[in-house]
């Protein structure tokens, strides 16, 4: 405790210097405030007659986020068992968690555009950076869930004559089953989010439509887009947090 | 019907917790292991079936070496072997029925049992060993919804479950009420002396396990320090077990 006016004061040092290099201005924010309230201004009204093409859209994102979710889910299962620490041997756990750390540090919106440089624009580039990303973070939840079981069932299981498949099946996937659902509703919450976005690099859904009115200064018709975005993410939610609520 | 031979155990990082034991169990007798917490009882339970792996020393079980047999033949071994535990180990979110069925992992046709597929006649074993333990009403609830004293029933199902040549229970009734403890300790009784059942049970507590045993094995800081009937229990040779306070 005695340290802590000299962490306090290098912290203050250091934020200083963030904002310095980074350019942060209050006066250059206040300054632009009236241009974000003539931006906002000139979205009222929405335009109503993009309402189809924002829901086909809407719709679109949310089957990417839901189709990369589900292929992710069910990759991210041996990559999950393959990097707990308690039910990996050490010549399979290190190479995985390793390579999950690689890989789970690059952003869903990185992947779309390698992906879309691959297989063209539309959907499908969305669905696959959404599972590449998605892939690796579940991995790494699931894991953690299987490193955080109770060892007594898996003792009881091995103590039967069961084999190493066997124990997983029955002493631990039996404990983990409900977190890893949990973590799967969880993770499509936040791809709903992440899918509005990938339209913006060619890769589908909703974020096409944004990026499109937004570039041709037609603001009323990107407030159709957005209301509808924040729309689904809501729903999204509420049906997913209650799902939840139910499995704990 | 278990033949232990120089048996050591050093756990890390240097807890000697067995220091040779000899040890020669016949078919059908009922060996209570009795010593202090921290004795060994534990560690030499869990040896047997190499839930522990011993450092030294040899174990045999009807005839077959437990030590040195590669993972298919210490299988075969071990669901030949029945173990119980003190927190009773079941699968929590599992039923009764489906924890007993645990029991036949080393005897069920390998892909089904992963998919949850038992034979028939594996599945009227299960049910006729939740009858012995007079748990044949509870076969379908969550294990988590029984009392601590029925958990412990189904887990002995479940060792019977592997038709078991021995039993090996660890502290069966420490986590339990005494008159539950009384009954637990009947079941096992009962099943040694209707099946001929081999069964090894440790206890800290003194007359239970001169109630039940028909042999008391003394363990004290991991050696073997009394070795004989119940009757050959002396007050000098519970000083023995248990040092120089009074018995725990």
């Amino acid at each position: 405790m005695r340290r802590a006016p000299a962490v306090v004061f290098v912290a203050a040092v250091g934020l200083a210097w963030l904002a310095w290099d980074t350019g942060a201005d209050p006066v250059r924010l206040a300054r632009g405030l009236p241009w974000i309230l003539d931006f906002v201004r000139r979205m009222v009204p929405p335009d109503l007659r993009v309402l189809p093409a924002a829901l086909a859209g809407a719709l679109t994102t949310a089957e990417i986020a839901l189709l990369g979710t589900a292929v992710a889910a069910g990759l991210a299962l041996p990559l999950g068992f393959a990097s707990a620490r308690n039910v990996a041997p050490p010549a399979v756990f290190y190479p995985a968690r390793a390579g999950l750390n690689f890989f789970r540090s690059v952003d869903t919106l990185v992947y779309a555009l390698v992906f879309v440089a691959a297989v063209g624009l539309g959907p499908f580039p969305g669905v696959l950076a959404v599972v590449a990303y998605t892939t690796t973070t579940l991995a790494k939840l699931y894991s953690e869930a299987i490193e955080g079981i109770d060892p007594g069932p898996v003792d009881a299981v091995t103590a039967t004559g069961a084999t190493r498949l066997q124990v997983l099946r029955f002493g631990v996937l039996p404990q983990v089953l409900p977190l890893f659902l949990s973590y799967v509703l969880y993770r499509l919450e936040t791809n709903i989010r992440a899918a509005t976005v990938l339209g913006f690099v060619g890769a589908g859904g909703i974020g096409f439509y944004l990026q499109t009115y937004l570039r041709t200064i037609d603001y009323p018709a990107a407030a159709t887009v957005l209301l509808v975005t924040v729309a689904m993410v809501m729903v999204v939610d509420a049906v997913s947090s209650r799902l939840r609520d139910r499995l704990v | 019907m278990i033949e232990i031979a120089g048996l050591s155990v050093v756990l890390p990082p240097a807890t000697r917790a067995l220091d040779g034991v000899d040890l020669t169990v016949g078919p059908g007798e009922f060996v209570v292991v009795l010593g202090r917490s921290g004795s060994g009882k534990t560690t030499l339970l869990r040896a047997i079936n190499r839930l522990v792996e011993p450092t030294a020393g040899t174990v045999r079980v009807a005839g077959r070496a437990v030590t040195g047999a590669r993972p298919v033949e210490l299988r075969a071994i071990r669901r030949t072997i029945g173990m119980i535990f003190q927190q009773f180990n079941l699968v929590r979110r599992a039923t009764a029925l489906e924890n007993v069925l645990a029991g036949r992992l080393g005897y069920a046709p390998h892909g089904p049992s992963l998919l949850g597929r038992f034979p028939a006649a594996d599945r009227r074993l299960a049910r006729e060993c939740l009858v012995r333990v007079g748990l044949a009403d509870l076969a379908e609830r969550r294990a988590d919804t029984l009392s601590g004293g029925e958990q412990q029933r189904v887990a002995i199902a479940r060792a019977l479950a592997q038709s078991p040549a021995v039993i090996l229970a660890d502290e069966p009734t420490a986590s339990l009420d005494p008159h539950l403890a009384g009954s637990i300790m009947d079941i096992l009784k009962g099943i040694n002396a209707e099946r001929g059942l081999t069964l090894v049970v440790s206890q800290h507590q003194l007359e239970t396990a001169l109630a039940y045993a028909s042999r008391i094995v003394g363990l004290r800081r991991g050696r073997v320090v009394f070795d004989g009937p119940p009757s050959s229990v002396t007050p000098g040779a519970v000083a023995t077990i248990y040092g120089d306070g009074e018995p725990a």
